[in-house]
């Protein structure tokens, strides 16, 4: 993924052929986190009604971003062939700061998925190797937009 | 050297002092982030400036407790925007809770 330049409101990304499938592949992965995974609070002071004030607001988001996933996914203006070779993705800074969230979610959920572990995991096998893939996949889109973004 | 001056209570006088009661220091809910194995130091920061609005260096400062100490309290506010706070740190995907402040 390389910056070819910023545009008003935006930046345009080129893609190479295979890193768009891999990135495409990916967020077909979303949403990753379970629903009833986020804990509004450790103790037992807050009431249920706030707990459930999460979940609501938090399946709200997860049906917009999946409704903005299938329009970037779909949308054969956003993504175009690049004259270099690949293809040349229109983002706008909202879409920047969406596909982060969409990224970490996934990387989150796949370590979710694998357990939660405290360190990389050393095991490398059939049953792990989809989670350890998408998060590291997640990973290093996110690190990449970071630094395009922050750059 | 600054001249001490002299005291404006003289001794076996009782001053009254001005203090804020529980409830003028309310609101009182704590939006905490804990450390996790996950999440990027490098997201953790850009989430903090986003969602809160703070320079970098003070998001830096925060995204370093949590990985140094294991959690830090971000902010102190009422029940409702303690709520939006945590919920904008979860759509994130950021292990983010709110504590009352006893």
């Amino acid at each position: 993924m390389k910056l070819i330049g910023r545009v008003k409101d935006g930046l345009e990304l080129q893609l190479p052929l295979r890193e768009k499938d891999l990135l495409w592949q990916l967020l077909r992965l979303y949403p990753r986190i379970p629903s009833n995974y986020p804990r509004l609070s450790k103790g037992a002071g807050l009431q249920a009604s706030s707990q459930h004030l999460l979940e609501e607001a938090l399946a709200e988001s997860r049906g917009q971003n999946q409704h903005t996933l299938q329009t970037l996914l779909n949308d054969p203006q956003r993504l175009k062939p690049h004259e270099g070779g690949g293809w040349r993705l229109k983002l706008s800074i909202g879409d920047v700061e969406w596909l982060l969230q969409v990224l970490n979610d996934i990387r989150v959920g796949s370590w979710i998925q694998l357990g939660s572990p405290e360190s990389p995991l050393r095991v490398l096998n059939a049953d792990t190797a989809p989670d350890v893939w998408a998060m590291e996949m997640a990973g290093s889109f996110q690190m990449r937009l970071l630094e395009i973004i922050e750059g | 050297m600054a001249e001490t001056a002299a005291p404006e209570i003289k001794p076996g006088e009782i001053q009254e002092v001005e203090s804020e009661s529980k409830s003028e220091l309310e609101p009182g809910y704590l939006v905490i982030c804990w450390n996790d194995p996950v999440n990027y130091m490098h997201y953790v920061t850009h989430v903090f400036q986003k969602v809160f609005g703070w320079a970098r260096k003070k998001a830096e400062f925060h995204m370093l407790q949590v990985h140094e100490q294991g959690k830090s309290v971000l902010v102190r506010e009422s029940l409702e925007k303690a709520e939006h706070y945590v919920h904008q740190l979860q759509k994130h995907s950021l292990h983010a809770t709110m504590e009352r402040d006893e």
